[in-house]
């Protein structure tokens, strides 16, 4: 181990040495900036050291970059492989820093660092009661299990940070714990991902049985070996090598749907958005979900022969990235908009990997990372600016106040659109043409319709995206505030109530309710006026007003909070004579910044990896640097073939096609302040609205199929424990109690009656007998003379 | 290494340690609650203390039961006075004076009335219970099995709840049916033995060499036998369906008592499956074994989801017990190394977590009096620390990887999994209600809306904090570093399945395997350390006889138990 390679641990560990620090004493510092410069520092040195080793591998050869430290043995299980023979496992707590790993962590540790500075703006509120060091806290663990599930040496160390990022997601979803709503998505999202998790532990195991061993050398080393077998025999089950692959790929991918919110497991993932914006932006949308992808793209040898596996992956990708794009459509919540998308965009990478183009669809995470996370930033500091209102029928016009969250919300979403030459548009197009090149297979269109059918849903699915987010994109910074003032067109959000009644059911989806007067415990809607629909509100509103003003404000707004409720203060604000002094303004630099420079890389990633056929303006750096851990599949689809011109026509069609989509969602929305068209259409085809409204009802089926079957079945199962499991033991109780008592009377009555009744019947002897004793000479004359007559008359006259 | 002199009888001392202390309280007057307070703990502290040296003088390169202290007690009928420890017990009598003083210190503020007969019961309590760990006779096993119920019966039925007598009762009763099934079928042995070998001998190692004799009777006996022993462990255990004397004991018992009840109590079930059925009846284990399986299952599941909607905080974690005492169960039933190692290992995380999780009960109960889940709600805000610390045991409870939970858990069902795959893939759905339950119960008392009564609860004081930390601590250094905890029990669960499923190693050179590990540089840390193990090689049982499996690692014993013989002049 070299002096550099043993410094490999600290990348991971500073961020949990952050969380150790600003957790213990937090609770004493949380008024300072130490808290933050622990937090942002841990995590800045870990990205320093990050970009440290990807400069150190890029110097060495390509098929030597791999650098691993061993801290210490967790564990040895004993186990046994195919292959003959126990093998002794041994668990090692040790990294690995290799092209895939070094790449995640540059990505998670780059994007991490963002996100929290961001967040030492967003969540400035919360610097005067104890919440601001726990956030800081549980993001600096987050980025510990994240940066341990990259750079783990084998499946245990990844699956330590697999769970480990749960809990993490499951703390910081719940972060405003005492909003029941936030509290439940936090349990939902951890619960879910426990049934995926289920999936994982199998092909674990089952990987164990085949290897002996998780450790990803040892697996890699033996995956030919393994295959040599012309068949394999576990469980007295004997199966070709690739069925078990195939088998091992399934479970492990229902891991996957878990973490990176598959169908049908994706449910947790809009409800997660009740967390705070940066969590949604790091956790739920750069990283964390992505876990998935990695961990497939990671155990890419096993899936490049597991050809249903692939297959199965494609599918659910598909599926997945056109039917939540739909769901995207009908979302008022910007945060359930780009939740939706984050799924969609997900199921996109998902048909990159089941195509077995595992690098084009790691290229879209990092270009997801980017523009997504830049959406999600820009949209908490949208949010923020109008004092925690998420609905954006509450919003509008806000191009004006906030150019720069604008402008970078604007280019990631021409990004997200995959508008040439942002970069969505690379990552995209080589998704979808290497799906559709599996049908295409050199140019005799017989490859397997699925490809077909999958690349059609993924079209789709593009056109969805383009038209949700120009939707977001108009209906946030076009047209007129609506925060506050005139609502000529009746755009705005109707009451909470009304927006039950809207929903068309009100028990489950109660929190969606709730987002659309955004609850985050602090600040709502500070502006004082209009809002009849929060007028419940206005006690708190009041309270919080005064506690962010006594407060020490750390940056603009935080003060500006305040001032709805002081117009005596207003003279003081800039801003007053610009508009309406209770309208929205631009975020101080530590918000706009990062979504600034996450939008730079949104708009000029895309030339990290440029495809083949476009080879004139670039070369596929990113492909060819995942290269050496990218098996045989991989190099077929790689650039030893001539550019069809199929490619190029797909290429812009699917450019022109992303522009009408934007242009149908601008004609709509932008064209006809009244959205008219929409309205129409939503009276149209009122049931169609309802259902993708509501997301298809699948929470209510899951609800209706799983959940309160399984709820009922406790309460059953725990009435037969009451009644007839104790019942038995307490019967048993009872009936010794009943057979006492009966031993007892059969005792009294018959035992000792027994013996009482031979004393009564002697003492009634004893009584006759007693009777004639009774001691007169004349009685016992009369006896005499008596027994002397009976005597003599039997003597003599018988 | 060098043996201190008096060191062969420390883990005796440690045994007499709690006995002697409690007598000595016995002379102290009854008003002086301070005296037994700090007396106790002291005495719990001290043995624990004393407990240490034996971790790190023990030989982990044997199988061999060490420390071994013989002399005749009953010669006339076999009954010797023989104490000893393998690695198996080690752990456990750790973790039982690792409890033990918890169970004491947690005390302080709860107990209010009689604390003199309190710290007394409690520290006979831990004499008993480290008897059973460390007897190596099986007359001496039974007495002890049967002496702690008493302590326990007092613990309830004096300082427990409302309907404490019928808790108790239910205990004792309970669990004395199944001593006494259990007494009838070491006497059946016993009388079995002198018929075969016409000598008397209650040593546990004489019992498991009963082993091949056993399996000589008929089915019907043998069934009859194994179930006598079944019975008597699953009570204790419990596993479903005779698990309904827990949940009343455990919700009535102060919070020491549910401590001890849950950390150790129910661990002699466990236990006794290990030492004494497992390995005395290999034969019939096979025909019995879909019964005891199907046992387990319903258990791990059946115990998950009736945990889920119990109202009781103390009700709600007594049945989370039952799921995890099915998962261990399902761990010693894979009959394979893995499995062996993770229901150890499960045995030690339940000792810990499930105490973690009862003193966290008893805190809010000792505020407020009140144990229903639903008079509680939003104590994250004003209860900082428990809400770390609750945290911490759940995420213990239920299997988080980097804490203990999750090393057991994973060796069970990997080692299950080997074995039975179907029936590790039915387990693995209970750890997925298991994080259901626990998260919900989580949720329902520390998130939500804070009401006024719970606003005035304080968080954990200095008293509280001190003996959380070891626990906490504990969760931790097993879930980061269980390998030496492993390397203790290593070779007397190797030793164990070559005794109940040689085929397990058929056609395996474990040298070689360990040879070709090392070369392959996994491993290599541990390798240097791996040298003494070629020095004893591994023997295949199903190659010879019986007799020589039982008697191969207790060579130590044997030179003692000649010195016995030739002491008493023979019989």
């Amino acid at each position: 181990m070299s002096m550099e390679s043993s410094i490999l641990w600290l990348i991971p560990f500073l961020p949990a040495f952050g969380a150790l620090i600003n957790g213990i004493t937090g609770r004493w510092l949380r008024k300072t900036k130490i808290v933050d410069c622990v937090a942002l520092g841990s995590v800045g040195i870990s990205f320093l050291l990050s970009v440290f080793f990807f400069i150190w591998l890029l110097a060495l050869e390509p098929s030597q970059r791999v650098v691993t430290q061993s801290l210490w043995v967790w564990f040895d299980l004993g186990g046994a492989n195919v292959l003959g023979g126990l093998s002794q496992n041994v668990m090692e707590w040790a990294y690995r820093a290799d092209t895939l790993s070094i790449a995640m962590a540059l990505l998670v540790s780059g994007a991490g660092f963002l996100i929290h500075l961001f967040s030492t703006g967003y969540m400035s509120e919360e610097r005067s009661d104890g919440r601001y060091y726990r956030f800081m806290a549980y993001m600096n663990l987050f980025m510990f299990s994240m940066l341990n599930l990259v750079l783990g040496n084998n499946i245990m160390m990844m699956f330590l940070g697999w769970e480990g990022v749960g809990l993490c997601s499951y703390l910081l979803i719940g972060f405003y714990f005492d909003k029941d709503f936030a509290a439940i998505a936090g349990k939902k999202a951890f619960v879910v991902n426990r049934v995926g998790d289920f999936g994982f532990l199998i092909g674990f195991f089952l990987l164990f049985m085949i290897f002996g061993s998780v450790d990803y050398n040892t697996m890699m080393g033996l995956t030919r070996d393994v295959l040599a077998q012309s068949e394999i025999t576990l469980f007295g089950v004997t199966c070709a090598a690739t069925w078990w692959f195939n088998l091992v790929g399934i479970c492990l991918f229902i891991g996957a749907c878990g973490k990176s919110a598959q169908i049908p497991l994706y449910v947790w993932l809009p409800d997660a958005m009740a967390g705070p914006t940066p969590v949604s932006a790091l956790i739920h949308a750069a990283t964390m979900v992505t876990s998935g992808l990695y961990m497939v793209c990671r155990m890419n040898f096993i899936y490049v022969n597991a050809e249903t596996a692939l297959a199965v992956i494609l599918a659910v990708g598909a599926l997945t990235a056109f039917v939540s794009a739909t769901m995207g459509l009908a979302q008022y919540d910007i945060k359930k908009v780009l939740a939706y998308s984050t799924v969609s965009q997900l199921g996109f990478m998902f048909m990159g990997m089941g195509a077995g183009a595992f690098s084009a669809g790691l290229f879209h995470v990092f270009t997801h990372a980017f523009f997504k996370a830049a959406l999600f930033l820009g949209a908490g500091a949208v949010i923020v600016a109008c004092h925690h209102e998420q609905d954006m029928r509450n919003m509008g016009g806000l191009r004006k106040y906030m150019p720069i969250t604008f402008i970078s919300m604007g280019v990631a979403t021409l990004a997200i659109c995959g508008i040439f030459p942002f970069s969505g548009y690379f990552s995209k197009d080589d998704i979808l043409w290497k799906v559709f090149e599996g049908w295409y297979n050199h140019g005799h269109y017989d490859g397997p319709m699925l490809n077909l059918t999958a690349w059609i849903l993924g079209m789709l699915g593009a056109f969805c995206t383009a038209f949700y987010m120009t939707r977001l994109m108009v209906m946030t910074f076009w047209g007129d505030f609506r925060g506050a003032g005139d609502d000529p067109h009746g755009l705005r959000a109707p009451a909470a109530a009304q927006h039950n009644a809207h929903d068309g059911h009100d028990g489950h989806d109660g929190h969606d309710a709730h987002d659309a007067h955004s609850h985050h415990g602090h600040g709502h809607h500070s502006h004082g006026h209009g809002q009849h629909a929060h007028g419940h509100h206005a006690q708190a509103d009041n309270h919080h007003g005064h506690s962010q003003h006594d407060a020490r404000g750390y940056d603009g707004y935080s003060s500006h909070g305040a001032h709805g409720e002081h117009p005596d203060r207003n003279e003081h604000h800039e801003q007053h004579e610009q508009h309406d002094s209770h309208g929205p303004r631009e975020v101080s630099w530590n918000m706009w910044l990062p979504v600034a420079i996450l939008a730079g890389l949104a708009l000029i990633g895309g030339f990290l990896n440029v495809p083949h056929s476009l080879h004139f303006l670039g070369d596929s750096h990113f492909s060819d640097w995942l290269h050496p851990l990218m098996f045989q599949r991989e190099a077929a689809h790689g650039a030893n073939h001539a550019v069809p011109a199929i490619e190029y026509l797909l290429q812009i069609f699917a450019v022109l096609w992303a522009l009408m989509a934007i242009f149908l969602a601008w004609w709509i929305y932008k064209m006809d302040p009244a959205w008219s068209k929409a309205k129409a259409f939503v009276a149209m085809f009122p049931g169609l609205y309802r259902w993708v409204h509501n997301k298809y009802f699948v929470d209510e089926f899951y609800d209706l199929v799983i959940v309160n079957p399984c709820k009922r079945l406790s309460a059953q199962l725990w009435a037969f424990d009451a009644w007839v499991v104790d019942g038995m033991v307490n019967g048993a109780a009872r009936f010794s109690v009943l057979a006492g008592r009966f031993t007892f009377w059969i005792d009294l009555r018959i035992v000792d009656g027994l013996v009482n009744a031979a004393a009564w019947i002697l003492q009634q002897i004893a009584l006759f007998f007693r009777a004639i004793q009774s001691g007169r000479v004349q009685h016992y004359a009369f006896v005499m003379f008596l027994g002397f007559l009976t005597f003599a008359f039997w003597r003599f006259l018988v | 290494m060098p043996m201190i002199p008096w060191f062969n009888n420390l883990p005796l001392w440690v045994t007499a340690v709690p006995l002697l202390g409690a007598l000595a309280l016995l002379f102290v007057p009854k008003a002086k609650r301070r005296v037994f307070e700090l007396g106790a703990l002291a005495i719990a502290l001290l043995d624990f203390i004393l407990c240490v040296p034996l971790w790190f003088q023990y030989d982990r390169s044997t199988a061999a039961v060490q420390w071994v202290t013989q002399m005749d007690w009953i010669p006339s009928i076999g009954v010797k006075f023989s104490i000893g420890m393998d690695g198996i017990s080690l752990v456990l009598f750790l973790l039982t004076t690792f409890i033990g003083a918890i169970a004491v210190w947690c005390s302080f503020t709860a107990i209010t009335e009689r604390f003199k007969e309190f710290y007394i019961w409690l520290l006979v309590m831990q004499f008993t219970m480290l008897g059973v760990f460390i007897c190596q006779d099986m007359f001496l096993f039974y007495l002890f099995w049967e002496i702690m119920l008493v302590p326990m019966y007092f613990l309830i039925a004096i300082w427990g709840g409302p309907q404490k007598l019928y808790a108790a009762i239910k205990l004792f009763l309970y669990t004395l049916a199944g001593g006494v099934l259990m007494l009838v079928g070491i006497l059946a042995i016993y009388f079995l033995q002198y018929k075969t070998t016409g000598t008397y001998d209650l040593s546990i190692a004489s019992f498991h060499n009963m082993a091949g004799a056993i399996s000589q009777q008929t089915q019907a006996f043998q069934v009859l036998l194994c179930l006598s022993f079944f019975l008597g462990f699953a009570i204790k255990v419990p596993m479903f369906p005779f698990h309904t004397w827990l949940p009343d004991a455990h919700v009535q018992a102060p919070t020491a008592g549910s401590v001890i009840l849950a950390g150790i109590l129910l661990k002699m079930g466990t236990y006794g499956f290990v030492r004494f059925l497992l390995p005395i009846f290999p034969d019939i284990l096979p025909t019995l074994m879909p019964w005891f399986l199907t046992l387990t299952i319903i258990g791990v599941v059946y115990g998950a989801l009736v945990a889920m909607i119990q109202k009781d905080m103390k009700k709600l974690v007594a049945y989370s017990s039952v799921s995890h005492l099915g998962l261990c169960m399902l761990g010693l039933f894979a009959l394979n190394p893995n499995g062996i190692m993770g229901g150890m290992f499960q045995m030690i995380n339940h000792g810990i977590s499930t105490s973690g999780l009862f003193l966290i009960v008893g805190i809010v109960y000792e505020r407020r009096h009140v144990r229903m889940i639903a008079d509680f709600g939003g104590l994250s805000k004003n209860m900082p620390i428990y809400a770390t610390v609750f945290m911490i045991m759940t995420m213990s409870s239920i299997g988080l990887p980097g804490l203990n939970g999750f090393i057991g858990e994973f060796a069970i069902l990997q080692g299950a999994f080997q074995a039975k795959p179907w029936w590790a893939v039915v387990a693995t759905s209970g750890i997925i209600l298991g994080a259901a339950y626990m998260l919900w119960l989580y949720q329902r008392v520390m998130f939500g809306k804070l009401d006024d009564i719970n606003a005035n609860m304080k968080d954990l004081n200095a008293r509280e904090i001190a003996y959380f930390a070891p626990l906490v601590l504990a969760c931790f250094w097993i879930g980061l570093r269980p390998a030496p905890i492993m390397k203790v029990l290593e070779k007397p669960i190797e030793n164990l399945v070559m005794q109940i499923n040689p085929d397990f190693y058929k056609g395996q050179d474990l040298e070689q395997i360990k040879a070709d590990a090392a070369q392959l540089g996994i491993g290599a840390m541990e390798a240097p350390e791996r040298e003494d193990d070629v020095e004893v090689p591994i023997q295949y049982p199903y190659q010879q006889d019986e007799d020589e499996i039982g008697e191969a690692p207790q060579t130590q014993e044997e030179s003692l138990d000649d010195d016995g013989e030739a002491g008493s002049g023979g019989r």
